[in-house]
């Protein structure tokens, strides 16, 4: 199923956006400007819920004919596009959401037709599957790796790599001593927050420039 | 509004196809996965994190409450979301230039495509039926697919040392550690900021 | 492709002179009058790319312009504003794309490049320092008889001489002037290594449009270039850097980390060197040949720039961060070359500065604080796909490579806590080694961005008959 490669889900979600003429700032606007001031770094509503690995929110107001001659047509309703890349499926996935983030989903999707509010989950994923469309095509570069298990990698390269910069030329029994250290150190270390810049010299490795 | 967050950017486009021509469409998508190795071109170019196609038939759009207005669209549509590292003009670059026999297959049934080569006419199209990303979140913005496929190296070549390096004398452990030096000395370019955009 | 028609093209694109001496003039123009003057006067004495087949002049001469002395020229809005939005901003604007930052950023430059607005290079070239001198001393009775013309400074550079010998050596000790491109209908004839790569594995020239404005690119497109054609068409940009070499600091490093490499000892030394760079001292390429310098290779242009990446993609022959290897990827990143045939750029650079005299030592703070270093002059038909990219992606970052984060050792403005990677095997002789504590070799001391026009081009500047429709 396109939705999912390997274990990682593409979940594509069009969400028809409210309509109301008589509103100072249309809704489509009320949404773009909550998204312009929602901070994307570590404080993001998505590094606040679990298992996001890139996900963005796209504010659809139209189609699109380019060329000559051209056939237009436009869209009868504007639409929110949630395309998001995650650990889990849309039941799971919505759940760590509901769980983590109802406050920022209600701001978002209460511009949104038919949306029934964050009080009853089942009611909430009824909604977000009437509004998903299946994924025609999904392809991920890394598909058997979950956001925590990236997160740590990423952690581990970086002082893996400061480790043996530091113990090069080392005598073996020590350098096997430290060694063991560090990865004791690295283990217990926790996992970085998800969305923000990974912390530099977390563990002290060491070696020759301590 | 950004399409970009650290080495990430976020591309989305959209065109319109005869409806008639989605189903080859699907036909081609359908090979495309299940003929992984025809997958191989857009792993080796590697700087694309997760991409997608999504087709929307011109009924299909989600209607929700009977008071929304019915779309009445002659054309199905053609979504297409990608995550890739680097800059704009070197992704349309690098597509144009390897692999426009596989975005030529993808794309011809939309609406006026013009090719993927010559470039300049494809970046034009590209700008047009580009729209712009709202909001933009990655977990690892200071990594690229190339790093996190390094790091995933790297933990795996870690993990298989450690395992053994307890129990080692320290000749066999400086041996040992030899190799992990050579497995992971490829993988070890260090994770930050992106260049600035250009 | 039709015929490149050589006396149109400034010699300067079309050829590396190969004289041991040169004079870099800049320009600047009170009014678009005298500057329109001064080129008319010029024109007659540019050195075209025709063959010297009757041996070489004495010195040559060449013009380039930037955006703001166009502007000066009074060329029309409709044509400036059709330059690439690079040409139009200028080096500095581009600091931050470029990695110009810290001591290398503008306002750390040398006085003639943050003073009054240079319009022009002049460049002389010549086989001695009387003719240098003779040259330059007609250029300036032409500047004084047009009048309104300041020469705001210039820049001398010269061919190192080792053993008594020119050579092309710069001043860290390695060996220059080996891999550029071959361009169609440009070079006589082709090197193996130095066009772009084919699917069977052999090279071909890169088209002619990589380098001269008017002509098919690698993309088969004519390359973005200003209105009219005519003014664009067998012209180039130029990008000029003078880039200030701390020699101190390089034989600092190199001692410190080369104790510390294999043996640690001087052949140790030599080869760690030629890691830096991807090629021995004397020049030898270390894909070819790995553990000794090869004189042989070096004397043979049949395989001096002949090799590839594609079976050393561990990097344990030469490093994956070497710098021959990150400007010029060659196989390294797989689709026969694809990804790096429209990423190339010729290079015209010479080392400026007093030499360095092996006979007395000198402390490592001298060395460093001696102007000496390279003028690096590099041609290319769009700055920004190719210049700039280049020195962006491939110099001060390293994701195409699978580097991360990781610059160039040499070239990269380093910031604390970063390093380079050596690759190496099992041989004890060939270890990997990750240097650390880096500093910075080289650094920039001015530059900006020039369009070298054809002779046709520069007529119609001089005569006022610029015409964008
Ligand atoms: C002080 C500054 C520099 C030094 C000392 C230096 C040194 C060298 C050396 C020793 C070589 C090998 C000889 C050869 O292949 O001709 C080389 C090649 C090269 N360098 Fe540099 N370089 C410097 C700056 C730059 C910059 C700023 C760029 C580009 C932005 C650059 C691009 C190249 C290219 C394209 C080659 C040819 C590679 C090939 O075709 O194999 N260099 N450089």
């Amino acid at each position: 199923m396109p939705n999912q490669n390997g274990r990682v889900f593409g979940l594509t979600f069009l969400c028809p956006i409210l309509d109301d003429e008589t509103l100072q700032i249309s809704h489509d606007l009320q949404i773009r400007d909550y998204l312009a001031t929602l901070p994307t770094d570590e404080r993001s509503p998505f590094a606040l819920a679990p298992g996001t690995h890139v996900a963005r929110l796209v504010v659809m107001d139209d189609v699109i004919y380019v060329g000559m001659p051209a056939h237009e047509e436009h869209l009868a309703s504007k639409y929110l596009v949630f395309e998001t890349n995650t650990d889990a499926d849309l039941p799971g996935y919505l759940r760590t959401l509901f769980d983590a983030i109802p406050q920022h989903i209600d701001a978002v999707w209460s511009h949104c037709t038919g949306y029934p509010g964050t009080a009853d989950f089942d009611k909430l994923l009824a909604y977000m599957k009437a509004c998903q469309i299946p994924t025609t095509f999904f392809f991920a570069a890394v598909n058997d790796k979950s956001v925590t298990e990236t997160l740590l990698a990423l952690q581990t390269q970086r002082a893996v790599a400061e480790f043996i910069t530091t113990h090069q030329g080392m005598a073996p029994a020590q350098l096997q001593r430290e060694f063991l250290e560090f990865y004791q150190a690295l283990q217990s270390l926790p996992c970085p927050a998800a969305g923000g810049k990974l912390p530099r010299r977390v563990i002290k490795t060491g070696g020759h420039n301590e | 509004m950004s399409n970009i967050n650290g080495k990430l950017y976020a591309m989305n486009a959209i065109t319109p196809m005869k409806p008639w021509k989605t189903w080859i469409l699907r036909v081609i998508f359908f090979l495309l996965w299940h003929i992984k190795s025809k997958q191989q071109d857009l792993i080796n170019l590697s700087f694309i994190q997760f991409a997608r196609w999504v087709i929307i038939p011109r009924n299909r759009f989600p209607s929700l409450s009977s008071g929304q207005k019915q779309e009445t669209l002659t054309y199905d549509y053609l979504l297409f979301f990608s995550n890739f590292n680097g800059t704009w003009n070197q992704y349309i670059d690098a597509f144009s230039a390897v692999l426009s026999t596989g975005l030529n297959l993808i794309w011809r049934w939309s609406e006026k495509f013009p090719g993927s080569v010559p470039v300049t006419g494809f970046k034009e199209y590209i700008a047009r039926i580009q729209f712009d990303t709202d909001y933009y979140y990655t977990a690892y913005p200071e990594a690229t697919a190339n790093d996190t496929k390094a790091a995933h190296i790297v933990q795996g070549a870690l993990t298989t040392l450690a395992t053994q390096a307890a129990a080692q004398t320290p000749e066999q452990f400086q041996a040992a550690y030899l190799q992990f030096l050579l497995a992971v000395q490829t993988h070890l370019g260090d994770t930050g900021d992106a260049p600035a955009v250009f | 492709m039709s015929k490149l028609n050589a006396t149109d093209v400034q010699g300067f694109v079309l050829r590396g002179y190969n004289m041991p001496h040169a004079r870099f003039c800049f320009l600047h123009f009170q009014n678009a009058a005298a500057g329109r003057h001064l080129v008319a006067q010029l024109l007659g004495s540019i050195t075209t790319g025709q063959l010297w087949d009757n041996g070489k002049p004495q010195s040559t001469l060449n013009i380039a312009f930037t955006f703001k002395g166009l502007t000066a020229l009074e060329l029309p809005l409709a044509t400036l504003i059709s330059f690439p939005d690079e040409f139009q901003q200028g080096m500095k604007d581009r600091a931050s794309i470029l990695g110009d930052i810290g001591k290398n950023s503008p306002e750390h430059w040398d006085a003639l490049w943050r003073g009054a607005d240079i319009h022009a290079w002049v460049a002389i070239h010549a086989l001695t320092p009387e003719t240098l001198e003779a040259q330059f001393a007609q250029l300036n009775a032409i500047i004084s008889a047009t009048g309104n013309i300041h020469l705001l400074g210039s820049q001398d550079a010269a061919a190192l001489v080792i053993d008594g010998k020119l050579s092309t050596k710069e001043h860290f000790g390695y060996t220059d002037g080996f891999g550029n491109p071959d361009y169609l209908g440009v070079c006589r004839n082709t090197q193996p290594g130095q066009g772009k790569l084919l699917p069977d594995g052999t090279w071909a020239p890169l088209a002619t449009g990589e380098l001269l404005l008017g002509y098919a690119d690698e993309a088969g497109e004519l390359p973005v270039a200003p209105v009219p054609h005519i003014l664009a068409a067998n012209g180039t940009f130029m990008v000029y850097r003078k880039l200030h070499e701390n020699v101190g600091t390089f034989r600092a490093f190199l001692d410190e980390w080369g104790a510390r490499y294999g043996a640690g000892d001087a052949a140790a030394k030599e080869k760690l060197a030629s890691k830096f760079i991807g090629r021995w001292q004397d020049g030898t390429p270390i894909e070819l040949s790995p553990d000794a310098p090869d004189p042989s290779i070096v004397a043979d242009p049949n395989r001096n720039t002949d090799f590839k990446f594609g079976n050393d993609l561990s990097g344990s022959r030469c490093p994956v961060g070497a710098h021959v290897r990150r400007v010029h990827p060659r196989d390294a990143f797989g689709f026969n070359g694809k990804l790096v045939d429209r990423r190339r750029i010729t290079r015209r650079g010479m080392p400026y500065g007093p030499q360095v005299d092996p006979t007395t030592p000198q402390d490592p703070a001298t060395l460093d604080s001696t102007d000496r270093g390279v003028v690096f002059m590099a041609l290319n038909a769009s700055l920004s796909r190719q210049f700039e990219f280049v020195q962006q992606q491939w110099i001060s970052y390293g994701n195409d490579a699978h580097l991360g984060n990781e610059k160039d050792l040499l070239l990269g403005t380093h910031l604390p806590g970063e390093k380079f990677s050596i690759q190496g095997d099992t041989n004890p002789a060939n270890p990997p080694l990750f240097c650390a504590n880096l500093p910075n070799f080289v650094e920039l001391r001015g530059g900006d961005y020039f369009f070298l026009p054809s002779i046709t081009a520069l007529a119609m500047i001089a005569m006022e008959l610029v015409d964008p429709r």
